[in-house]
This record gives structure tokens, C-alpha cells and sequence, in this order.
């Protein structure tokens, strides 16, 4: 909202200098989103009287002869351009506010002596489409504008949804005076006539709409307001339309109360305020039609047993009874609408106006007649000496007074947590328009807010008021101690699992990456990822139409910008993050393309998916937990290396290379098609994605070794089909309980071995916590072994 | 026998073979030395006597002449392989890889941990969220006007009953409550526009006393450019307590400011609106390095409201009653925004564009 400082200065004739008023103003909680000097115009920008207006043959431009005191000739293509009229003329040598500077210039083969200027050319506002437009006798001719529109500035504030009583001049400036400034009340007394009213007003539904005033004026000249006003409007970020109109926004802006101004030849009998029938149709202001129904509320014209939509009340008059050049007498609507009401019409019709905007937060109950009267008392400043307002209006009135709200300021203290003094907080309370009155229980009061004031419902919204005016900067600091109830104990443990698993894959080597949680249905089917179950029913972008089901997708994306950025790998990759598929959950997932540990100069450590594995594994140590792969086909994986991944036992995800088709459609290594693939080529990006939480593995702590430990060495023959993990679970299942270590040291295959047969050799390691073990005994576990290897169709290589 | 010869020998002798002959040649079973030696015998008391002296003598220098002479060549020996072993130690090294950790969880740990240095507890909540507990619970109703100030995403769930939209494979997705309870039926889904939901999830599931704070994703339906993102996170914190007040969220607040800003560190409160607290503040914290305020969240008393519908959702559930006559604090925070700020980071789309040479900047 735009607060010109001259207008505020109206009300609250102390009011500080701009810089000070900021302050002032977010101490009260409005905050300021700029102030700006108004800009004073350029000094050969002149008031013009248009004498009259020739067209040019086959143009489009009029030749204008207009009095700057002496007759000059300017050439123009403004529709609005009449003879009468006052305009605002930039004389040769103006520089424009958009830099450009005027000369004396041939348009159309006729001499201009300048340029009468539309808003958007005098950088007042954004309309283009015709001339300003001042009463003819506004200034006397060839003026400077500047004599006018002095120095002034305009403070745009930020205006929170709860406080509407802050949506006018007069409203802000009646806040500021609850730090003790002096207000000047709005006090508008129109001169009334006798005039009997011509209309009646049916309110039918008092539940949307529980006030309703109209009253009446004639003997109105429409034209353009005074040029005073029509800056004010400017600044504010109003167009000035006319008079009539004018008054009603300028009130609006002044006091806050939304109105409407009817042409009154077309209300005809009178008014009725009811819902709408389902499937009717409103034409509002805007030329727009909309269809309404029950749950909207509508102006409605009586004519005989008919009555015609006249505007959505609260949100948009009708086109029908607009005010016109030729309007001699107006019928103006104040009223108070249901703000549910107005703020649903208005979303249904996609239809946010200042009045609406004004309604659905809620307007004062109180202030109609006050804004009704301000509005005709402009009226008849401005629009001619004849205007006639009738003595007498009509108002429905079915508002409830507001209610008290029982305050214990003792509670202000104690909910703030500083003492505050009783008597200065009624005060502040009464500084804001409450009453208060005493109850029969000590400590305790009965506030009733002003009628202004809708936001003011609960003793906590008074405890607020009283810290706010007091000031928030007069508040302690304190630090509260006590002992979390025992069900909040442990309650960190899932985060904290998190971060050290975090921290485990940054210190492998690992970026974390934080992607979006969008994905689309296409996207997830090009990564051979799980369908998405949540959709967005207002999707920004069309790759964004879904929520992830799996992280890897990302990473992939990940990789291929980072190519496309021209960066080297190795890439190392991992994301934690939330994945929805039945419900939410949290996976890790973490990718690495090139050899993780080049040699640069030197060989690298070797890349592939046993750099990935072990890297897994490593993380898995380092978390006190054992991890276990498993052949196991998975869509997106290679299906030659691809396997689960078993975290201490427990299926967590998957493990593997990337898909060849997935690689190729994204254009990543690793993506030749499998039947040109080269023999002895290899995919290049190895990926994993687990489900969170892992589980943890148990410290056990054993005594360090007070024995030597018997070492020996096995190899195995085994088919080619055979996994490792299969004859490691074999050796263990029969080694007993003194078997402390196994490593595997070899994998070969060749001759002597037989085509389609593996030899896997092992290091075992036994030890015997309390003695030295004898070579029988190891001799005897490794006979064990053997048998259940020998027993299982393997052969032991002497 | 010349013995200082044969000492001027030793001396010069040029590798540890030939010294091993000289030592052989003097005092080996047939060497010079030894000879002499076996002479004794022969000789009359007085002259062995005086001979063996001599011959002694004459056996220690050349012992002590080959001995120092052996160390001498063993070291030269030694350098001479060291220096063969030499290599260019100014070559870079293998290529490990550095990891790291994204720029939102340094800045998210940064702020947990003071936090954890107050006591507080950090806790998570969904991402998905129902209606009810994103808006309603928090006193933003349907036809409340703050619900503008947020702009959201509204989510349609798969078809529970088996088929998803698209393709026929998803199965349904359900929100889950606070205690793992489906609440679907709790409004419209939501990609949460704040993290505030979270209190009431978590005082669904808790009896007051406690401290939390909850990082966490919001989204908000906005067009992107520099300054905005559709997707950024936030930094809740609940106090709940039957004595908790306004001056323990300012002094929470101002230890906040102090573990980022050091010992000139402050924080200004100033009244606002937020429909889940009364009284509300904004608060900015003081940057000494540049002088200026940095307007860095929302914050204010827990409102009542949200302590009802708390307090009728547990009963729901069977559980007590438990947050009547407690007060609260809360506040919430933009993560990204302090990185932006402390950085001088021109774009905040940076965060979540995942360029390497962007997120390997943060590093400390």
C-alpha cells in the first residue's frame, strides 16, 4: 500500500520526517518497502487549455491548438484530445523522465510546439492510452505542472493480512498516534438538501451482507478531479478516471471503506443485495461476463418483479451502471460484506480488486456513514457548484457490536516475561480506541476493541498490543532451563543418524548433491524408476509434473550437466533425500563415473564396480555395520552387474552399473548399445541407492589378543557360476567359532583348471581367546571345512 | 711389518670387499699379525714380552683402523643408495577424492549446532503434507487471507486403489500422521510451505516440556529468478513449556545471532503477523562485518489456537490432554538466505543446479 507523506501529514500534523516515520512504522509492524520523493516535473512541462482540434487529412494524428498563454499548435494522436479540455503540455527543450529531450519537431507535416503527455510519458503511471486530463480552468494557462505537484513523497508499506484497519491514510495514521502523536478525526459534514430518496434498498441476505448504506447526490457535473487529487491518485497507483469516480477511490484510499457510485437513473425502483441463482450471469466493470451461483453475493437492480445483476458485492460493480459523462445524479453504495464470502467469489473468479482485496480482510462495520459522507463532501468540492445530497440516506444496519474480551494484564507480563504496569497498559489500550471497563474479579477487565479493529479477538491479541506499543526493544532476553519431559528423550536419534552418514560419504570422497524433489511420470520411465504416486495438480514445468520415487535419477542429471559444463571427472556423488512412492521415505543414493582415485602421472587405484563396492563397504565399517551384495536383476542396473545390497543381514537397495539403455539415453558413458558393444568394454557409472534408516550394528567389545592366531590358506575350485558369497557362508558355517578372519586373496581361472571353473583362494585366520591353538586343532577345522566344500561338489586345489 | 703402511691402507681402502681383504691380510688365521704372532714362542721371556706388547699394539690400531673404516664406507654406502632412492616429492600426489558436504547442510549444521549447545533437539517432519496440518492446525484456514502469502503446491495422490494416472503401475501414496496413522482424509495434499507444521506433529506426539528445532524443504509456488526458488529450506524451533515467554524467544534468538555473528552478534524484533503466533515478531540479526540487519525470519508465541487443535487431535488418539495452560515460542527461518547474504552468492538458483565448481566452493 502507497502512503503519500503530504495526505498522512493531513491527520497527524506532527508527523516525522520520512526516515523517522520508517522507524516509528516498524516498530508498530508495518513494514517499509520503500519511500520515494515524488518526482516534481521538469519546468517547461506546462498546464494547457486545448482551444480546439483539427483532424489531418488520412492521419491518424490531430493537429491541437492549445493556450499556454499564448496560442500554440501541437500535433497529438490522444483519442481523449478535445477542445475544453486541460491537458498537461511538455514544451521544446522538456527532458522527459525517460531521458528523451524535446525539440521543436514536424509530425505529419505539421509543426508541434511540444507534447501534450499521456501518465505513462509523465512517468506518473502505467496508462498510455490518452491524454491527462485537468478541468480547463484547473491553472491558469502555461503553469509549470511543477507550481502544482511541489515536493512530496510517497512511502510504500507492506501491509499484513490481519491488520485491514491499516489499508488507509487515515488508518496508519491513527495507529501512529497510539505512540502519542495528535490525530486529526475525519469529521465530513456534506451541505443536505431535502431531497426525498428515489430508490429503496432490499437487503435480502443480512448474513453477507449486515450493512448496507446508499445514499443519494444530484446536480453533479462529471469531469476530471483537481490536479492536487489526481496526483494523490497517481501516487497511490490509481488512474484518475472522473470526479465521481475519483471520490470514491480517494475516500477509499483516505479511510478504507471499499464504495461504489451508481449512475441513478439505472437503479430504477431501488436495490436488492441477494445470492445469486445458480448459472446467472453478472457483466462486471471490467466487460468481463461471469457466471455465479448461490454461494456469491450480488447488487441487483428492481425493475417490476425483476431484478437485474448490477455487480458482485464486495467484489466488482456491474458495467451496466457505470458512471458516465452524462451522470447527473449518483446513488453511492458503503457497506460491510461477509469477508469469507467476498474472499471466496473473489478466488472462484480469479478476481482480486481493491475492494475485495479491502472486504475479505475485513472492512470497520462502523465506518460506513463516516466514508459516505467524506465521499459526498468531494463530491461537492469537485464536482460543480449544483451538487444537491440528500438530507437523508438509507443504512441497514445488522452488525454486532464487538466483544469484550476479558484481559488480566498481569498476563501481558507474564506471557512477555517482564513486568509492564497496569495502568499504562489500559492506557495503551485506550490510546487504540478500546473501552475498558473493570469486572467483578480483581486484575481482570473487559476490553472491547474499536469497531476498526477486526483483528482483535483473544487476550493474547491484547498482550500483543500493549508489547508493541510499549515497544518490542524494551523486552528482556532470558534463556528458559528445565528438564524436557522424558517422552522427548531420544527423539534426535533419526536426524543424527543421518548426519553422520552424511558425513561417512563426504569423508569417502563423496559431493553431496541437493537435487528437487520433482520428477515426471516420463522421467521415471526413461530411468527405469518406480511410477510416481504424487502429482502435481499445478505443476510449474512439465519436467516437474511429479514427486521423485528414487534418487538416482537425479544423480544421473547431475552428471550429465556436469559434462555438459565440460567438467573432468572422476565423479563421486550422493544425495540424501525423501523418495515417495507409498509413503515418504528417506534413501541415500551415491554414483561415481571414472576412476575414483586417479594416478594422474601415475596408474590410478583402478576403477569399476568394486571401487563403488568398496567404497560401500567402507562406509559400512565405519558405521560399525556389515554389507552384503547379492546377485539381483534391477531395472535400472546392468543386468550382468546388478545385485541388493544386505546392510547387518537386512535388504536396504540395490547396487551395480548403470543400464546400458539408460546411459545411451542420456547420453552418458557406458551407453553403446549392448549389441555394437566392443568386447572387454565396460560401463562407467556405478551406482547405489539404499532406504533409510540403516540399521546399526552392535558394539561388542571382545579382549584384545593374548594368543597367536594359526593361519592357513585354502583355494577352492569352484564352477564359474558359483558366487564368492556362496562359498564364504559355506567356510564360515563349518570353520566353528575360533575362526576370526577371512579374506580372500585370488580369483583364477586357466589351466590347469578346467574351461567354465573358477579357483577363489582364502586367507583364514584361527585363534583361541584363552590358549595358543594347536596345529591339530586347526587342522581339524580346516578338515571341517573341506568336507562340507568337498560334500557341496567343490574341489580343494592342492 | 710396516704397521702405519698398512694402517694408511685401511684408511684408503675403497669398498668394504677390500677391506674385508686387509682385514684378512692382518688379521686373518694366517695373517700378518697372526704370524708374528706364532713367532712368540720362540722367543726369550723378556723379548715376548716386549714383542707381544708391540704386536698387541699393533693388533688394536689396525682393529680400531678397520672398524672406523667399515662405518666410514657403510655410510657412504648408505648415502649413496638414498641418494639413489631420491624422488620428486613435488609431484601432486593420487588424485583421492575430497567429498564434501552441500552448502545447505553446512549451513543447516552451522545452526544446529548452536542450537544443540542450547539443548534443543533437532527432529524431521514430511515433506508431503496434508491440509490440516500445513494450514488449518496453524490457524490458516481455507478462507483465511494469509494463505496468500504463501503460494502452494497442491498434490493429487495416486489412485489408492491401485492404478496411478499415467500408467497404471504406481500404487496409492499415503500422508502419514504422527504416528505413522494415514491422514488423507485430512484436506488436500500439500508440498509443505513451511516447516510450522511440524509443530503440531510434533506436539501431537510429545508432552511439553521441550526444545526442538526442524530443518527441513519448503516449496512455495513462485517463478524463479535470482532472488526467489520454488524449492529452499527453512530452520523451525518450538519451546513449549508451562513458563515459557516472549523474552526466552528473544534470548534464544540473540544466542542465535551470536553463534553466527560472533560476540557483536544482536538480534531487533519487530511486531508482524504470522496466523500461528500472537504476539508475532520479525527478527533481524545485526552483521558486524557489514554493518547492517539482516531480516532473517518469523518468530512469536505459540497461538492458542494451535494448542487446541494439538489438544483435540491427541484426544482423538486416546491421549491426554496435555497442552493446556503451557505457553510457547516459535520461530522459522530461511536457510538459503543466510548463505546468500554471508556469501555475497548473486543467485540463489545456484543451490539446487548442483554445479560441481559451485557446491566445491564451500569448504572449511
Amino acid at each position: 500500500m502507497k502512503i503519500v507523506y503530504s495526505w498522512l501529514k493531513e491527520f497527524l500534523p506532527d508527523v516525522p520526517s520520512s526516515e523517522r516515520l520508517e522507524e516509528l512504522l516498524a516498530g508498530l509492524g508495518i513494514e517499509t518497502e520503500s519511500i520515494q520523493s515524488l518526482a516534481i516535473p521538469h519546468s517547461k512541462i506546462v498546464f494547457a487549455r486545448v482551444l480546439h482540434v483539427e483532424n489531418l487529412e488520412g492521419r491518424e494524428v490531430r493537429k491541437l491548438v492549445v493556450d499556454i498563454g499564448q496560442e500554440v499548435q501541437i500535433v497529438s494522436g490522444a483519442p481523449n484530445a478535445r477542445a475544453g479540455m486541460g491537458v498537461v503540455l511538455a514544451l521544446p527543450g522538456t527532458v522527459l523522465p525517460d531521458g528523451t529531450e524535446l525539440g521543436l519537431r514536424k509530425i505529419a507535416g505539421v509543426e508541434s510546439y511540444g507534447m501534450a503527455l499521456s501518465p505513462k510519458e509523465l512517468a506518473v503511471g502505467e496508462y498510455a492510452g490518452g491524454l491527462i486530463e485537468f478541468a480547463p480552468d484547473a491553472l491558469p494557462p502555461g503553469t509549470p505542472l511543477a507550481e502544482a505537484w511541489g515536493p512530496d513523497e510517497v512511502i510504500e508499506i507492506e501491509i499484513t493480512p490481519n491488520r485491514p484497519d491499516w489499508l488507509s491514510v487515515y488508518g496508519v495514521a491513527r495507529d501512529l498516534a497510539a505512540l502519542g502523536m495528535t490525530l486529526i478525526h475525519p469529521d465530513p459534514k456534506p451541505k443536505t438538501t431535502p431531497i426525498a430518496l428515489p430508490f429503496q434498498v432490499w437487503l435480502e441476505d443480512t448474513q453477507g451482507c449486515d450493512r448496507f448504506t446508499l445514499s443519494y447526490a444530484r446536480g453533479i457535473r462529471v469531469g476530471p478531479s483537481p490536479v492536487s487529487v489526481q496526483r494523490r491518485l497517481y501516487a497511490a497507483g490509481m488512474r484518475p478516471i472522473s470526479n465521481v469516480v475519483d471520490a470514491t477511490n480517494y475516500t477509499m484510499l483516505e479511510l478504507g471503506n471499499p464504495m461504489h457510485a451508481y449512475d441513478a437513473r439505472y437503479i430504477r425502483e431501488g436495490l436488492v443485495v441477494r445470492r445469486a441463482r445458480a448459472g446467472e450471469k453478472v457483466v462486471t466493470l471490467d466487460g468481463q461476463e461471469r457466471t455465479v451461483d448461490e454461494r456469491d453475493l450480488l447488487i441487483t437492480v428492481k425493475d417490476g418483479d425483476l431484478t437485474r445483476p448490477a455487480g458482485l458485492a464486495g467484489v466488482m460493480g456491474g458495467a451496466d451502471d457505470e458512471i458516465q459523462d452524462s451522470t447527473t445524479q449518483v446513488a453511492l453504495e458503503v457497506a460491510h460484506f461477509d469477508p469469507v464470502m467476498v474472499r471466496r467469489t473473489a478466488k472462484r473468479q480469479g478476481l482480486k480488486t481493491e475492494a475485495s482485496y479491502r472486504f475479505e480482510r475485513g472492512v470497520d462495520p462502523d465506518g460506513q456513514i463516516r466514508a459516505a459522507d467524506r465521499c459526498l463532501d468531494l463530491l461537492q468540492a469537485w464536482s460543480g457548484s449544483g451538487v444537491e445530497v440528500s438530507h437523508t440516506r438509507i443504512d441497514h444496519n445488522h452488525t454486532q457490536p464487538a466483544k469484550p474480551i476479558v484481559f488480566r494484564p498481569e498476563y501481558t507480563s507474564r506471557l512477555v516475561g517482564m513486568p509492564y504496569d497496569e495502568t499504562e497498559q489500559l492506557e495503551v489500550l485506550r490510546r487504540l480506541g478500546c473501552t475498558v471497563q473493570p469486572t467483578f474479579q480483581e486484575g481482570a477487565f473487559e476490553v472491547t476493541p474499536p469497531s476498526h479493529r477486526v483483528d482483535l479477538t483473544l487476550e493474547e491479541d491484547l498482550v500483543e498490543e500493549v508489547a508493541r506499543i510499549v515497544g518490542y526493544d524494551q523486552i528482556p532476553i532470558t534463556l528458559p532451563s528445565f528438564f524436557p519431559h522424558p517422552d522427548n528423550l531420544g527423539v534426535d536419534e533419526p536426524y543424527e543418524a543421518l548426519e553422520r552418514l552424511k558425513q561417512v560419504m563426504a569423508g569417502l570422497g563423496f559431493q553431496e548433491v541437493l537435487n528437487y524433489s520433482w520428477s515426471s511420470p516420463e522421467e521415471c520411465a526413461l530411468m527405469h524408476a518406480p511410477a510416481p504416486t504424487v502429482f502435481m495438480q499445478n505443476p510449474q514445468t512439465a519436467d516437474r509434473t511429479a514427486l521423485r520415487t528414487a534418487l538416482y535419477p537425479s544423480l544421473l542429471k547431475n552428471l550429465q550437466t556436469a559434462f555438459a559444463q565440460g567438467e573432468n571427472g572422476p565423479f563421486l556423488l550422493f544425495e540424501i533425500g525423501n523418495v515417495f512412492n507409498q509413503t515418504e521415505t528417506t534413501h541415500l543414493s551415491a554414483l561415481i563415473c571414472g576412476d575414483p582415485v586417479p594416478g594422474l602421472w601415475q596408474k590410478g587405484l583402478g576403477e569399476g564396480f568394486f571401487a563403488l563396492k568398496g567404497l560401500l563397504e567402507a562406509a559400512a565399517q565405519n558405521l560399525g555395520s556389515r554389507v552384503r551384495v547379492e546377485r539381483e536383476l534391477q531395472p535400472y542396473l546392468h543386468p550382468g552387474i546388478s545385485g541388493a545390497v544386505y546392510w547387518n543381514d537386512q535388504k536396504a537397495g540395490h547396487i551395480g552399473a548403470l543400464h546400458p539403455a539408460i546411459a545411451a539415453a542420456l547420453e552418458l558413458p557406458g551407453g553403446i548399445q549392448v549389441s555394437t558393444r566392443p568386447e572387454g568394454d565396460r560401463p562407467q557409472v556405478f551406482l547405489f541407492e539404499l532406504a533409510l534408516p540403516l540399521s546399526k550394528g552392535p558394539i561388542l567389545f571382545s579382549d584384545i589378543a593374548k594368543y597367536p592366531a594359526s593361519m592357513r590358506d585354502l583355494a577352492v575350485v569352484v564352477p564359474e557360476s558359483t558366487s564368492y558369497v556362496e562359498v564364504e557362508r559355506l567356510i564360515r558355517a563349518h570353520a566353528g567359532e575360533r575362526l576370526v578372519g577371512l579374506e580372500i586373496f585370488d580369483v583364477y581361472r586357466g589351466k590347469p583348471l578346467l574351461e567354465g571353473e573358477k579357483s577363489m583362494a582364502f586367507h583364514l585366520t584361527f585363534r583361541h581367546p584363552e590358549r595358543t591353538l594347536t596345529d591339530l586343532e586347526t587342522d581339524g577345522f580346516m578338515q571341517s571345512i573341506i568336507a562340507a566344500l568337498e560334500h557341496t561338489g567343490y574341489t580343494i586345489r592342492k | 711389518m710396516d704397521v702405519s703402511a698398512a694402517l694408511d691402507e685401511i684408511g684408503k681402502a675403497p669398498t668394504l670387499e677390500s677391506l674385508q681383504g686387509l682385514k684378512v691380510q692382518y688379521l686373518g688365521k694366517n695373517g700378518l699379525v697372526t704370524q708374528e704372532m706364532k713367532t712368540l714362542g720362540k722367543l726369550s721371556p723378556e723379548q715376548r714380552k716386549e714383542k707381544g706388547r708391540v704386536l698387541n699394539e699393533w693388533k688394536q690400531a689396525l682393529e680400531g683402523a678397520l672398524e672406523a673404516r667399515e662405518t666410514q664406507l657403510k655410510e657412504q654406502a648408505l648415502r649413496a643408495k638414498l641418494e639413489q632412492e631420491t624422488i620428486d616429492v613435488s609431484l601432486p600426489g593420487y588424485a583421492f577424492p575430497s567429498g564434501g558436504l552441500h552448502i545447505t547442510s553446512l549451513i543447516i549444521n552451522e545452526l544446529l549446532g548452536i542450537f544443540r549447545g542450547m539443548g534443543y533437539s533437532v527432529v524431521q517432519g514430511p515433506e508431503v503434507e496434508s491440509e490440516f496440518f500445513n494450514f488449518d492446525a496453524i490457524n490458516m484456514p481455507e478462507w483465511h487471507p494469509a494463505r496468500d502469502m504463501q503460494d502452494t503446491f497442491w498434490a493429487s495422490l495416486g489412485n489408492p486403489s491401485g492404478s496411478s494416472p499415467v500408467d497404471g503401475e504406481g500404487k496409492g501414496f499415503t500422508i502419514q500422521g504422527p504416528f505413522g496413522e494415514g491422514v488423507n482424509n485430512l484436506g488436500q495434499a500439500v508440498l509443505r510451505t513451511h516447516t510450522s507444521g511440524m509443530q503440531i506433529r510434533y506436539m501431537i506426539q510429545h508432552t511439553p516440556p521441550f526444545k526442538i528445532v526442524v530443518p527441513g524443504r519448503v516449496f512455495r509456488y513462485e517463478q524463479t529468478d535470482a532472488s526467489h526458488e520454488a524449492m529452499f529450506h527453512q530452520l523451525e524451533g518450538l519451546v513449549v513449556g508451562p513458563d515459557i515467554t516472549m523474552a526466552d524467544l528473544k534470548g534464544a534468538i540473540t544466542e542465535l545471532a551470536r553463534g553466527l555473528f560472533g560476540k557483536e552478534g544482536k538480534a531487533r524484533f519487530q511486531p508482524t503477523y504470522f496466523p500461528f503466533v500472537e504476539p508475532g515478531a520479525q527478527f533481524a540479526m545485526w552483521w558486524p562485518e557489514r554493518q547492517k540487519w539482516l531480516e532473517l525470519g518469523g518468530s512469536g508465541m505459540v497461538h492458542p489456537y494451535l494448542f487446541k487443535a494439538v489438544d483435540d487431535y491427541r484426544e482423538k488418539l486416546g491421549l491426554p490432554r496435555a497442552y493446556e495452560g503451557m505457553t510457547g515460542w516459535a520461530f522459522g527461518m530461511g536457510v538459503e538466505r543466510l548463505a546468500l547474504l554471508r556469501y555475497g552468492i548473486p543467485d540463489i538458483r545456484y543451490f539446487y543446479q548442483n554445479r560441481l565448481s559451485f557446491l566445491k566452493q564451500f569448504k572449511q
